[in-house]
């Protein structure tokens, strides 16, 4: 533990530290405002394509009732997984005391706050009525993975911010020291609030890094659950290459593989950008290169085992799927993937030759280019599959309004990150100079690859499949031969008569039939009930046929399905071509019995109740747990508080 | 007909959560019991919009057991709509879908009811895939704003007024029968017309997900079928109720569990769960969803 205690005024722990913090604040190059000016314009076009696509229909953005899901939605998970390569860069090497990241943690979390705001705003353009979006906070279905979707990035979004802001008091409060001057009139003000009552006392100091501490084990449990409930979205319907259960900690990986590769490329543009080579140099490269790859082989690994238990059942449309990734219309798309995004980096990596500056930032673009095109795959590609006719529909086709609004959040990106660092120093100047002061080698300790927290994935029932067994049932009504023979012209014409009794939910109905007074043997008498349903009045529902016996007599049993009065009769064809004989009796029923019977529950209907309330519990404790913190460090900043015995 | 249900529908807005199957299958027709209806209807859409208010905080989650529509199976007070489709009589001449078109205003290339069809050993088999009003539908579960819902009746609607256009629903539905509105629609001739939009008979928005209705303005209040039932000319199309335990083809009225039995009806999917109220009635030999191969 370090007791450092320093005028913060005069330890400059590294010559120039302050200095090169302060860079971005200075008067602006040319450079700088072109750039500025060039990026605002591809964000404005951006918004100008948005603006078009509300007008006149998500149909100008490519998508179809085949392409129900596609480059908006591939957008937000990858913008919000480069978002937690800062969290893994800045809070994960924190938590395992990886010193050489300070000069890098502050790009980090810089980074992974903007890109997670980037990728958020993907969600508008990715909705058909943005405007009415509100209404996931006024009429929230909790059942919904959209809805959690909303909860966790919301929740992520906020102790980002923290974490990010934490670490600015003592930065803030040395610069302030240093060169009053030099900051202007905004810097200050906005210094004077964030750095109120910090003096760097060994009390101060312990109370930020527990802070510290805390909300980066805060934000590796949020990060991996942002991911997982984006990998959810997909995962929780029936549709083939989504429905996997490897899909959250694929996502998770994922995520981690193309941040970490978005670290280097910010790292290394706002090195170059800043004259920072002082402070991040090769060193720093090649770590987050190892870490890179790593994760880059997790992906390798989890792809095979993606592909290998669809390949090897044949599920017909799991197949379909598999084949089309492997050599079907995907194929070139995921093979680009494969080599260009995963092996290409690796080796780049892996060789001495290579593994400069240059080889892992040309990795690194290789990576995050490649893991935006793979989710652009996997949403297009299972959107196209038709599982009514387990055939491929038309495939998404980019159009120039999706290219721009999906160009504008690349802008975007580097954009906010150059104002943000025209607020706030760059490099985290306090951790740095820690480091410094205790002469700890940044480079004893070898990298530490992100222990991976595994989640327990939510309860849901695991639909077993089921072999349908498909009858050939005995077709069309029976046509029985009419059972009378028909009747001599002598024959007088016969007559029915009915009666029929309720007796609880039963009703016997009775037909006798006769010709000429003399009870007619194996006659076929038809029974019908009333009905007031979708005909009112004269709508007849077949009860059944029976055939009357020696004295004429046909009798039926039936249970009514509904209560109240109606009519009952019956039919008696003597004569195929001729009248029939009939006649009715009215009834009132008082009892009934509905063949109906709603479905039962699902399994484990209830575990889903508990499970959200499990989670709101959860959220509200981490935002308590990350508010306590700035409260916390707050209290240490008060004036004249003591340090606890 | 049409403009004295207009407060009928009206009272329906506000109470179609609570319940739909008001009337009772014994009461006087239409005509002769408008007047008290209309005074019930509109007092039950006063107390639904009072449920509505009050329930606002409560936990709005879908799962079965809200989802499961409660009736009172015993008394027949409420109705609990199902299809069957008899797939023999099938001959592909897709006038559901036309008249499916006509009543809704539907753009050509959206139809809320598809007709698969392919050739097997040179015989021509038909399959039409309306919504299959899932007793567990997965659409419903999914949505974040519970803009589509099942009533009491067991017909799975959207509200077009509430529909953030996030089509989950889309992504969930097994049997790909919802779809949205990728262009801003063209200006809509629903039959009848002019008529206020309801889940019950929606009115085409821009960035909204439709799908089939089952006609649910009509069915269970002017005793109408749904506009593909009597469209059909081969008589392939029944709406049913399972309560009152009847099904109509526009032509015939069969007693309908009785008519599953004998015919051995199936559902689509069944493996999935959703418990789909629609029933086909096979018999030509033709598998469910096409060959092998995979239907064109």
């Amino acid at each position: 533990m370090t007791t450092v205690v320093e005028s913060p005024a005069t330890s400059i722990g590294r010559p120039g530290l302050v200095d090169a913090a302060m860079r971005p604040f200075g008067k602006t190059s040319k450079k700088f405002w072109a750039a500025i000016a060039f990026l605002t314009v591809v964000v404005a076009v951006g918004v100008v394509a948005w603006i078009v696509q509300l007008r006149q229909g998500m149909g100008v953005a490519g998508y179809g009732d085949r392409s129900f899901w596609a480059i908006y939605m591939a957008d937000v998970v990858a913008f919000i997984g480069v978002s937690y390569g800062g969290a893994v860069v800045s809070a994960i090497l924190l938590l395992t005391g990886a010193k050489w990241r300070a000069p890098l943690s502050r790009l980090a979390e810089g980074m992974a706050l903007v890109t997670v705001v980037v990728g958020s705003a993907f969600l508008i353009p990715h909705l058909g009525r943005p405007d009415r979006f509100l209404g996931m906070v006024t009429q929230p279905n909790f059942a919904s993975p959209i809805f959690w979707d909303f909860v966790a990035i919301t929740t992520y979004t906020f102790a980002t911010a923290i974490f990010f802001l934490l670490p600015l008091v003592p930065d803030v409060a040395i610069l302030q020291a240093a060169h009053p001057e030099g900051l202007g009139r905004a810097r200050r003000l906005l210094y004077r609030v964030l750095s109120r009552g910090w003096v760097g006392s060994a009390h101060q100091r312990r109370v930020l890094r527990t802070a510290m501490g805390i909300t980066a084990i805060v934000i590796i449990p949020l990060a991996v659950a942002v991911h997982s409930v984006l990998s959810w979205a997909f995962a929780l319907v029936s549709r083939p290459g989504w429905h996997e259960s490897i899909w959250a900690p694929y996502f998770v990986i994922a995520a981690l593989y193309s941040g970490v590769a978005l670290v280097v490329i910010i790292t290394a543009g706002f090195r170059r950008g800043y004259h920072l080579q002082a402070f991040i140099t090769e060193r720093h490269f090649v770590r987050l290169g190892y870490i890179m790859v790593a994760l880059g082989a997790a992906y390798l690994y989890l792809t095979f085992a993606d592909l290998l238990p669809g390949a090897y059942v044949g599920e017909r449309s799991v197949n379909n799927m598999v084949y089309a990734t492997l050599v079907g219309d995907l194929a070139p798309g995921f093979w680009f993937v494969i080599i260009a995004g995963e092996i290409v980096p690796l080796l780049l990596i892996a060789l001495p030759q290579t593994r400069k500056i240059w080889g892992v930032v040309t990795a690194s673009i290789l990576v995050v280019s490649a893991m935006w095109l793979k989710r652009v795959l996997i949403v297009v590609g299972t959107a196209a599959y038709d599982h009514l006719t387990d055939t491929f529909g038309a495939y998404y086709r980019f159009t120039w309004v999706a290219i721009a609004v999906t160009l504008a959040g690349v802008a975007a990106i580097p954009l906010l990150l150059m104002l943000l660092f025209r607020i706030v120093p760059l490099l985290a100047i306090d951790e740095i100079q820690e480091l410094t002061a205790t002469a700890t080698d940044p480079a004893a300790r070898p990298a530490s690859s992100p222990g991976k927290a595994s989640r327990g994935r939510a309860a849901g029932v695991v639909g077993g499949v089921m072999l349908v067994m498909v009858f050939l049932g005995a077709i069309g009504v029976d046509s029985a031969p009419a059972a009378a023979a028909a009747p001599s012209p002598a024959t007088p014409p016969a007559a029915v008569a009915v009666s029929a009794v309720v007796s609880g939910p039963q009703v016997t109905v009775t037909a006798r039939v006769t010709a000429g007074g003399t009870p007619v043997q194996d006659a076929q008498v038809r029974f019908f009930e009333s009905t007031e349903m979708f005909a009112p009045g004269d709508n007849q529902i077949p009860l059944g046929k029976v055939v009357t016996d020696r004295t004429g007599t046909a009798v039926l049993r039936y249970q009514p399905a509904v209560t109240g009065p109606r009519t009952v009769s019956a039919t008696y064809y003597a004569d195929v071509e001729g009248e029939p004989a009939t006649a009715s009796a009215e009834i009132d029923v008082t009892e009934a019995v509905s063949p109906y019977t709603p479905a039962g529950p699902r399994l484990l209907a209830g575990v889903g109740r508990a499970l959200v309330n499990g989670l709101f519990v959860a959220v509200f404790l981490t935002c308590v747990l990350v508010i306590a913190q700035v409260i916390r460090v707050r209290r240490a900043c008060r004036p004249g508080s003591t340090p606890p015995t | 007909m049409w403009s004295k249900n207009r407060e009928t529908r009206e009272g329906m807005r506000h109470g179609v959560r609570v319940d739909l199957g008001l009337r009772p299958v014994g009461a006087p027709s239409v005509d002769d019991a408008d007047l008290s209806r209309r005074n019930i209807l509109l007092s039950l859409g006063i107390a639904g919009v009072a449920a509505a208010g009050g329930a606002m905080g409560l936990v709005a989650y879908n799962d079965e057991a809200s989802a499961a529509p409660t009736t009172d199976a015993t008394s027949g007070r409420a109705h609990q709509w199902c299809r069957v489709i008899d797939l023999r009589a099938c001959k592909g001449e897709r006038k559901c879908i036309s008249s499916c078109q006509k009543r809704h205003g539907l753009p050509p290339e959206q139809t809320w009811m598809r007709v698969l069809s392919w050739k097997d050993d040179g015989k021509e088999y038909f399959m039409p895939v309306p919504c299959q009003m899932c007793e567990n539908p997965p659409c419903v579960n999914v949505c974040p704003v519970s803009a589509t819902f099942q009533t009491a009746q067991g017909v799975v609607l959207v509200d077009q007024d509430t529909c953030i256009g996030s089509r989950a629903c889309m992504a969930a539905c097994p049997y790909e029968a919802r779809y949205f509105n990728w262009r801003r629609p063209v200006d809509t001739h629903r039959m009848p017309s002019p008529s206020p939009s309801t889940p019950e008979f929606p009115a085409n928005q821009i960035g909204t997900v439709g799908k089939c209705v089952l006609c649910a303005d009509l069915i269970p209040y002017a005793n109408e079928l749904p506009a593909c039932v009597p469209a059909c000319p081969n008589g392939v199309h029944y709406i049913g109720d399972f309560v009152t335990d009847v099904a109509v083809n526009g032509r015939a009225t069969v007693k309908l569990s009785t008519f599953l039995r004998e015919n051995n009806a199936v559902r689509f999917k069944e493996e999935l769960g959703t418990n789909p109220r629609t029933y086909y009635i096979l018999g030509n030999g033709q598998p469910l969803g096409g060959p092998p191969g995979g239907a064109k």
